[in-house]
């Protein structure tokens, strides 16, 4: 049962609060999405979840382990994976070899040759399996986004954070994105999402986190928190005075 | 593909067992040419020390090439870190009268230990940040060599003993050059392996290779020792033969032209750093004089601004290199694409 606990997290960079007393739970093959103005801590928040950033205060567990301060290493074997929200690719090396790594990293006695296998079939999932050896530089950014996705399908973590999977993407390449997510998904894998395609993202999702100014305004069902209040006044804005106000 | 599974598998596995066959046939004969060269070199002992010492920067050169070109680590401590394993096998040597052998294992440990703090140290710096660190670092060593002269002997320089009594020319000429081959078989098993691919990986995106479960700490400094490894055992056995070292070994001249002459072979290429190096040293001592039309021109610094203009050429026209695009033609292209692929096709294609 996966389990992902995140305890009043806070983090500042120098007078600047990107997260504000955060706290919310994954159990289970949940399928979440993240979203909130920019700026309002979403990547931050990831950065914390695995391992990128060290919370300023408050606590991260999973799996009745606490991994806040792990390096991102640790994080990532012990079972969250995640993608940028600019695709970052292993450039010089070919797909096959992007795919190697994550698998070679999390099986330290295993063979090279015992992984070429598993990479093809999740290179003919993505249907991108006559890539296989071209560089990952000569990619489109569409496929890089996919490329990310099958490195972390190769690592096979319990909780799969994507950056705006969605952004840039053409609409052909997004329906594969779409159909990595619920099928991998349905294999008890859960999933964090941030977007800014609001229209995917409450389609896509069973359970919405809506962050504001570093802190988290909503968490619970895409139709409730579509009409909560606080959600559309951060979505729709509100008055500088107002909000100075308040 | 085929129809026919078997058939496909055939077309598939064939070319690269001939690709094999075509690298290591070239292998073998790059080493064989090196092996019988000397019958020919012997006739001057002057030629014989020129390719000799083409070797050691061969050695220097492919193994920054190991470094920076795989790893990405931008270090210019290589010609420092040289020095310290010369400088400890002669100091053992003349201080505590250790033999040669002696000295040079603890000149080569010595080396790696410095590797590892250089490691530790610049964990969190990248690209010219790296650059300038280990710059300082060779600053400071070439200068405290130069003025702990009571125990250094300063620009004198330290004299070291001969590898033994009564080697010859021809004795270091096989000993550089083993010294070559095994350096370069261990950093192309360790570029080829499981090490190596994290390594590329940690080259293009460090946080992106931690996000996948690669402990870059652990692999960057292993880097950083087992480099050093390499060239103080380098430094160690190559000032044995010459028999001194001076600070000036360590300039930054010197380390400059071992990572212009790793540019010009092929910067993330072994092969084509180090016979970019063997050939660039050996080019820089032919253009010391020359003769045109019967005219006699001496060169002298003169070689190093051609040796810049190549540099130059290179950067901007040829930044793989003017060499390794060579040998990636004749030799490794065609290995690696059926490497990295016919396992995975060759199970499509099987019943």
């Amino acid at each position: 049962m996966i389990e992902l606990e995140v305890r009043g997290v806070y983090k500042n960079f120098g007078g600047l609060q990107a997260l504000n007393d955060v706290s919310f739970q994954v159990r289970g093959p949940e399928l979440i999405g993240l979203i909130g103005p920019n700026g309002a801590g979403k990547t931050t928040l990831t950065n914390v979840l695995d391992g990128i950033h060290k919370p300023t205060g408050g606590q991260v567990w999973f799996n009745g382990e606490r991994i806040d301060g792990f390096p991102p290493y640790e994080i990532a074997r012990r079972g969250i994976g995640r993608t940028f929200q600019v695709t970052r690719a292993f450039r010089r090396m070919t797909v096959l070899e992007n795919l190697l790594v994550p698998a070679m990293a999390m099986h330290p006695t295993a063979r090279q040759r015992s992984f070429r296998d598993k990479a093809m079939e999740v290179l003919r999932f993505l249907t991108m399996e006559h890539l296989a050896k071209e560089y990952a530089r000569a990619l489109s950014g569409g496929q890089q986004k996919l490329l990310e996705l099958g490195r972390l399908l190769m690592l096979d973590p319990d909780i799969i954070i994507l950056d705006e999977p969605f952004a840039g993407v053409h609409p052909k390449l997004m329906e594969i994105i779409y159909e990595y997510i619920t099928t991998i998904n349905a294999q008890d894998k859960a999933f964090l999402i941030i977007s800014h395609d609001m229209d995917t993202i409450f389609t896509l999702s069973q359970r919405l986190l809506v962050l504001d100014f570093g802190t988290l305004i909503a968490d619970g069902d895409p139709t409730a928190v579509r009409n909560d209040p606080a959600v559309i006044e951060a979505y729709l804005g509100e008055d500088e005075e107002e909000r100075k106000d308040a | 593909m085929s129809d026919h599974p078997v058939r496909a598998h055939r077309r598939i596995t064939l070319p690269l067992k001939q690709a094999r066959v075509q690298r290591w046939v070239g292998v073998a004969v790059l080493v064989t040419l090196l092996l019988l060269s000397p019958l020919y070199l012997n006739q001057s002992p002057y030629q014989m020390g020129v390719v000799t010492g083409a070797f050691f920067y061969a050695i220097l050169a492919s193994s920054w090439s190991l470094l920076a070109g795989v790893a990405g680590q931008f270090s210019f401590a290589h010609m420092a870190l040289a020095g310290i394993g010369a400088y400890s096998a002669g100091l053992l040597g003349r201080d505590l009268g250790t033999s040669p052998l002696t000295g040079i294992i603890a000149g080569t440990l010595a080396a790696g230990f410095v590797g590892l703090v250089i490691g530790l140290l610049c964990l969190r710096l990248r690209a010219a940040y790296l650059a300038l660190f280990t710059i300082a670092f060779s600053e400071i060593v070439r200068i405290i060599l130069l003025t702990e002269f009571q125990y250094t002997e300063g620009t004198n320089g330290l004299q070291l003993a001969p590898l033994y009594e009564g080697i010859t020319p021809l004795a270091e000429y096989y000993v550089t050059l083993g010294l070559l081959l095994v350096s370069m078989a261990v950093m192309y098993w360790i570029s080829s392996s499981r090490f190596g691919l994290f390594l590329r990986a940690m080259r293009e995106d460090q946080e992106a290779a931690a996000a996948m479960g690669v402990n870059v700490v652990r692999y960057k400094v292993l880097i950083f020792v087992v480099t050093s490894l390499i060239v103080g055992l380098a430094g160690a056995v190559f000032y044995h033969q010459v028999r001194i070292i001076t600070p000036n070994t360590m300039e930054i001249l010197q380390m400059s032209l071992i990572i212009a002459m790793a540019v010009i072979g092929g910067m993330e290429s072994l092969l084509g750093a180090a016979i970019g190096a063997f050939l660039s040293r050996i080019s820089l001592e032919l253009l010391r004089e020359i003769n045109i039309l019967g005219i006699h021109i001496e060169l002298g610094a003169w070689r190093y601004a051609a040796f810049g203009l190549l540099l130059m050429f290179t950067l901007r026209f040829a930044q793989n290199g003017l060499l390794y695009p060579i040998i990636d033609r004749l030799f490794m292209r065609r290995v690696r694409e059926e490497t990295v692929s016919a396992r995975a096709q060759t199970a499509e294609v099987e019943p």
